[in-house]
Formats: structure tokens, C-alpha cells, sequence
């Protein structure tokens, strides 16, 4: 009778294991993330038309000695992609300057566009590309040219309008 | 103490589940921070199609009552031993069923929930969370795991 009761014991705890292993069940995912430095751009350069004369556009090349720059650090070999907030217009009061066919071009290696620039194919679109690694150091440069067309009539004036870079990691 | 929830997949109950059948997790996709700034702290709700954590789960059938456990990681791991605190909120993790009345259900991983299974047999669970990189972190990437544990009950 003692020995019957023992073995009841022992089958009873096994299929009760038995089942409690089979109603539990895992899975598994990773939390993952990536941390960057803080991204920095300053303006390195304004994009400088000079004097214009009524009637006779301009541009200015994005590789040119008046290509405006811009300064940017991050996270060396980092993946970024570059955005334009673009004006139509330059402004002098009530006045307008209609400003276009803009071109762009980025270094990661240094401060300069006459080579070594890689240009941006599309101003108004997301252009990707990485942070270079200079000393250590995240650094792009980033050039912009444009082409200014006044008008026959257009007011004389001091024209300007601002030409926003944002630089995102993905 | 497990929080019963038993309107969470709403609707209809069905006829009880055969226990002896096999319970079924699985991991979807992971919860991806993906880039963060050094000192800014980032979320990611379980409502984010993208960067959330999921998980999938099917139970024997209808009526089957269930209880979900996470094991949560306090740090995720970067180089050279570096590490990323990691936590979980309130609202954290939310739970539908795959039947198009399951209507979703919001909770805190933190602590286990008891569901029953009413529109649907199966459903995906989605995990969120918060990362508070320092202002001097290490940059890298940094990782751990998440374990979702099911247990029919």
C-alpha cells in the first residue's frame, strides 16, 4: 500500500511537469540602438551674388569662390542625409529677387569644392551620404550655388534670404 | 500579481482550449532606437510601425486563458563595455489579437498580464521603450535582448 501511494506520487508529479513545460513557451527580440554625437553646422560661408545688373541673371557655381558653405560635424563614418530648405525669392523690403537652378556639392574630407566635391544630384530631394572621418572627427562640408534673374525693372537694392541645411542620422 | 484583463481581445468567447496543444511564440522584429544623440533621451511607443518590438503568439484556441511576462534588460550593451539605460513605461506594450474586431490593449511590461483569448486564437504583442543616452556616452551601437514568456494558465 506505501509503495503504490509512492509511485502515484512520482507519475502524478511528472505528467503535472510535463504539462506545465508544454504551456510555456519564450521568444526573443533585441532592443538595438546607435548612439551619435550631437550634429553641429555652422554657417561657414555666404552664398554671395555681388552686384547684379537689371535685366542680366547670375550664377554662381557651387564650386566657386562664392559658393556658400556650410560647416557641419558629427559622428566620423556616420550615415546622414542632407535636406535643403530653398528660397524662391531674395528680399529687399517689399521687393523680390527671384532666385533658382540651384546646385550643390559635398566634401568630406575638407573645407574645399574645387575637387573632391561630390555633387548633389537633387537640391530639393534627400541626398545620403556619411560624415568623413577626419583626425577622428565627423566633418562634411556642403556648397550651394544658385542663379539669381532680375528683372529690367528690378528695384535697387540690398537682396537676402536664408538657406536652411538639415543634416539627420539614419 | 498578474492584472486580468479579460475584454482585452473583446468580443466573442469561444469553447475552451484543448490544454494539451502546443503554444506558439515567436519574435517579429526588434525594438530599433536606431540613431540617438549623445544626452537626449529617445522613445519609441509600441504604436510605432517601425522601430517597435514585436512579438507573435497562438494559443490552442478561443476562451484560452493566457499570461504574458517580459524580462526586460536595464542597459543595452555598446563597446568596450559601455552601456545605454533602457526602461520601460506604463503604456509600454500593447497586445491585439489578429481577428479584425480584436481592439488593442495597452500595458506596463513591467509586470505580467493575464489575457483571455476571445476574437482571436493568435496575437501580436509590440514593446516600446526609452533610452537615456549621456551627454558623454560612448558612441557605437549598443544591444541586449527582450524575452517575451506566454503561459496558458
Amino acid at each position: 500500500m506505501r509503495f503504490f501511494t509512492k509511485v502515484s506520487v512520482a507519475t502524478a508529479i511528472g505528467l503535472s511537469l510535463a504539462g506545465a513545460l508544454e504551456a510555456q513557451t519564450s521568444g526573443t527580440i533585441n532592443a538595438r540602438a546607435v548612439v551619435r554625437q550631437p550634429i553641429t553646422i555652422t554657417a561657414g560661408q555666404d552664398l554671395d551674388f555681388g552686384i547684379v545688373l537689371q535685366g542680366s541673371p547670375r550664377t554662381i557655381a557651387e564650386t566657386a569662390a562664392a559658393a556658400g558653405r556650410f560647416d557641419a560635424t558629427g559622428t566620423a563614418n556616420a550615415n546622414v542625409n542632407v535636406n535643403f530648405t530653398l528660397p524662391a525669392n531674395l528680399v529687399s523690403g517689399a521687393n523680390n529677387l527671384p532666385i533658382g537652378s540651384w546646385t550643390g556639392c559635398y566634401n568630406q574630407a575638407a573645407a574645399v569644392n574645387a575637387s573632391g566635391c561630390t555633387t548633389i544630384a537633387n537640391m530639393s530631394g534627400t541626398t545620403a551620404t556619411t560624415f568623413g572621418n577626419v583626425a577622428g572627427n565627423g566633418r562634411l562640408w556642403v556648397f550651394v550655388g544658385a542663379t539669381v534673374s532680375p528683372a529690367a525693372a528690378q528695384a535697387v537694392g540690398t537682396y537676402t534670404n536664408t538657406v536652411t541645411l538639415t543634416l539627420t542620422y539614419f | 500579481m498578474p492584472r486580468p484583463l479579460p475584454l482585452a481581445f473583446a468580443a466573442l468567447v469561444g469553447s475552451a482550449a484543448p490544454c494539451s496543444a502546443q503554444l506558439l511564440v515567436q519574435g517579429i522584429r526588434d525594438l530599433d532606437f536606431g540613431p540617438v544623440i549623445q544626452g537626449i533621451a529617445t522613445s519609441v511607443p509600441p504604436t510605432d510601425p517601425i522601430r517597435s518590438g514585436q512579438f507573435y503568439f497562438r494559443t490552442p484556441g478561443l476562451g484560452t486563458r493566457i499570461r504574458i511576462q517580459f524580462t526586460l534588460p536595464t542597459r543595452l550593451n555598446g563597446p568596450a563595455g559601455a552601456r545605454l539605460p533602457i526602461s520601460f513605461g506604463a503604456n509600454d506594450a500593447m497586445a491585439r489579437g489578429t481577428a479584425p474586431a480584436s481592439a488593442p490593449a495597452f500595458f506596463n511590461p513591467n509586470g505580467a498580464v493575464v489575457y483571455q483569448m476571445v476574437t482571436s486564437p493568435d496575437a501580436n504583442v509590440w514593446i516600446g521603450g526609452r533610452v537615456t543616452p549621456a551627454a558623454n556616452q560612448a558612441v557605437g551601437s549598443y544591444t541586449n535582448t527582450i524575452v517575451i514568456t506566454v503561459t496558458i494558465l
